[in-house]
Order: structure tokens, then sequence, then C-alpha cells
């Protein structure tokens, strides 16, 4: 297949389309929020005492959609991954960033992306919520001064899983898709220990058609075990991209394009 | 009161992957809705206090450019969410102006929390350059270590605190 994606980035479509194209990108996600019952603060907070486990159910589903279909499209040659953006690790700060963000979340009831949806469905706790993430921002912006050497230490490029345990890309996503798997089961059956009177989910039909799209999931993972790096990562281009990015010539790059160092 | 969705998680999680992958396909970038909020809040504090914004050499990136900071693919972005979930809450008859709360725990309380967990986000999502969507969905599918020890740690610490705040939730 030839590639035309990404297609901002092949000239199959405008920037200013690009930027259009995004509301209804966006609308998909909130609409998917809406429908998950995560526009509910309750049902985040209450992840953490194994009350409701759809948090870890849909992150894993939703993470598991993505990277096969990134890779998979890379794989059969519809997509450049090259001209994919991606995020690099600083490892330190972003693993304080995620103990602080957790806790946030266990206190707050919501992550930015839930509170702003909720925030248009009604929701005062979200629209406070909202407010409360505006000041820390602001706090995070205005005293960056404080926390700069922090916030760029520890820097480790594009660095993805399969580099650092030395498995495939293949590989890795297979073990991936199985640990999400084994986390979502895994947080259900905690729940049915601690809590004992447990309903199910959906329907039997709704729960065998989840379980049928798990194992497909599993199918195409299990395929993508199979192919060598070269088959996701085609060109020497799109391989060196993953390699690590030189800290002068990232800066170089955030000075320039204002916002490349920052997945946002 | 165990699940208040009634979507099943699988689907609505294949949703929002969707979502993401055509972000992936269409622009070639990552979804993310804090990097909105808080260029939408700098923006705000830059037309009220100038000094005080551009001295930040974290906020002087989104205006010393030649584009303004919300002339960018996320307010886009946040547009569509912002309507996708307010239609469909419109649709299923949910949308209502109320505060969500466990039993245990008065609305002033709640929103007191409400207040203070977005105030440990808002600095959590910019010190971790991302949210739950922006780092850790998008990095988790292009496999980056970051996102995935960002993941860890965002379970350590919400069961670590969840004991303080059990009244809120159960």
């Amino acid at each position: 297949m030839d590639i035309i994606a990404p297609l901002a980035k092949t000239g199959f479509i405008t920037e200013a389309q690009n930027l259009w194209l995004a509301i209804p990108t966006g609308f998909l996600l909130g609409m998917a929020l809406q429908l998950a019952g995560f526009t509910d603060g309750r049902k985040i907070g209450r992840t953490f005492y194994f009350k409701d486990t759809d948090v870890p159910t849909v992150m894993f589903t939703a993470i598991t959609t993505g990277m096969l279909g990134l890779w998979g499209l890379s794989l059969i040659g519809y997509l450049d991954i090259s001209k994919v953006y991606f995020i690099p690790t600083y490892l330190v700060p972003v693993m304080a960033g995620g103990f602080l963000f957790g806790i946030g979340m266990v206190v707050g009831g919501y992550c930015p992306g839930t509170a702003l949806a909720s925030s248009f469905t009604g929701k005062l706790d979200a629209m406070v919520f909202v407010i409360g993430f505006f000041l820390g921002s602001l706090l995070f912006g205005d005293l960056y001064e404080l926390w700069v050497e922090f916030y760029k230490s520890d820097y480790r490029g594009v660095l993805r899983m399969d580099q650092l345990f030395g498995t495939s890309v293949g590989q890795t996503i297979l073990i991936l898709v199985l640990i999400g798997v084994v986390m979502s089961v895994g947080m259900r059956l905690v729940q049915h220990l601690v809590w004992h009177n447990v309903q199910p989910i959906s329907s039997l039909v709704l729960r065998s058609i989840q379980y049928i799209l798990v194992g497909l999931a599993l199918v195409v993972s299990v395929g993508m075990a199979f192919f060598p790096n070269d088959a996701f990562l085609p060109s020497e281009a799109a391989r060196e991209h993953y390699y690590m990015v030189p800290r002068p010539i990232l800066e170089l790059l955030e000075t320039q394009t204002n916002i490349k160092a920052d997945a946002e | 009161m165990n699940n208040i969705s009634k979507t099943p998680p699988i689907f609505s999680g294949i949703l929002i992957g969707l979502s993401m992958l055509a972000a992936f396909v269409i622009a070639g970038r990552g979804i993310g809705t804090s990097g909105f909020l808080t260029r939408l809040v700098a923006t705000v504090q830059y037309e009220l206090l100038p000094e005080v914004t551009e001295k930040s050499a974290y906020f002087a990136r989104y205006f010393f450019t030649d584009t303004h900071p919300l002339d960018n693919w996320l307010t886009y972005f946040a547009v569509g969410l912002v309507l996708g979930a307010l239609l469909t809450s419109l649709i299923t008859k949910s949308w209502k102006v109320e505060v969500l709360r466990g039993e245990r725990i008065s609305s002033a309380g709640r929103l007191l929390l409400a207040l203070l967990g977005g105030g440990l986000i808002g600095f959590a999502a910019r010190l971790a350059r991302g949210c739950a969507s922006g780092q850790l969905l998008v990095g988790g599918a292009e496999l980056a270590v970051g996102a995935w020890a960002f993941a860890v740690c965002i379970f350590a610490g919400g069961f670590a605190a969840a004991y303080l705040v059990r009244k809120q939730w159960i």
C-alpha cells in the first residue's frame, strides 16, 4: 500500500484542513468519555478502592487500540511512522509527575480531559477541578525557575520499551497487550474479593462481544510478534528518528518549533 | 452503584483509541487536553498581567512566536471534545447541574477536594509533560518508556492517597 498517512505531513491535506479535522477527532473522545461514564468523578475516584474497575480496562483498551492501529498501519505501509511525533522521555520528572497526578486523581476525581468534558455536562465539581487545574498550571509556569532544573533532568530521548528491554517492536506490543488483559482481569478479580455483590458490567451478549474483541486484539498482536523491527520501521530515516536525540539538538528544536518537546 | 456506565468498557476504550488513532493518521501527532488548558490560562494571565507572564521562561515560549498560543491543533481538538461530551450528555439525558459526590461527604467538602485535586494535576501534568491523554495514552501506544512509568506512578500515587479521602467516594 502506498504511504499516505499522516495526512497532514504527507501533503494529502492542508494545515487548515488538519485543524478542522481535529474537531471531529476531539468529538469522538468527548463522546467516548461521556459514554464510558468518565465524566462522573465518582467512577474515577472509586477505581482506587477497587469499587469500579472500568478505568484500567478502558485505559488499556484505548492504548491497545491506538498501539495496534499505529504500528499495524506502519506494518502494512499505509503510515510513515517517522513522520509521527514521538514523546521523549524525561524519566524521573515524568515519574514524579505521575505520582502527584495519581494523588490528584483520587483527591479530585478527574484528569484534565474528563474534567473538561464533564464541565460541559453541568457537573460543578468538574468545573471547580478545572479552576484548580488552571491555578496549578500557573504555579508551575510562574515559578518555573524553581523546578526547571528538575523538569529538564534525566533526559532519555525518544526511548521505547523495546529498546529498553531489547525485545522486538512486535514482541513488545504482544507483551503490553497481555499486561493490559492481565491487569484488567486482575482488577476485576480484586473487586470481587473486596466488594462481594459486584454487578455484571453488561449483558451476556455484550460481554461475549467484548471477549471476542479482546481475543481479536490478542491474535493480531501475536501475529505482529513474528515481524522483525524493519517491518515496523521500514526506512533508515524512520529508524534514526527513534534513536536518542542529543540534548543540544532537542533544545534547538524546542526553541524553533515552540512545542516540540512537550506532549501536552 | 458499582458501575455507573452502561457502555461496556471495551467499547468505550476502543472509541477513545480510535480518536487517538485518527490523530496519528490525520495529524501525525498525539491527542491531548492539558496543553490546551495551560495555554488558555496562560493567555488569560498574559492579558491581565503581561509582565508576570513574560518573566516565566515556561510561558514565554507560548508568546514569543508568530502564532497566537491558542491558534493550535490542541484548541480545535478541545472544542471537539467539549462538543462531543455536551451533545452526548444531552442525547443520553444526563446533562444536569449537580455536584457528584459519595454519600459520606458534603457538597462543599467535595468541591474543596476537587479544587485541591485539580491544582495537583495542573502542576503534575506540566511536570510530566502531558496528562492522561497526551502522555499516558499516546505515549503508551507509542511504546514510550516514560508513559508506562507514568502509568505505574499514577496508580501508586492514587492508591497511596486513597485511604485519606475514602469518605469522598465510598
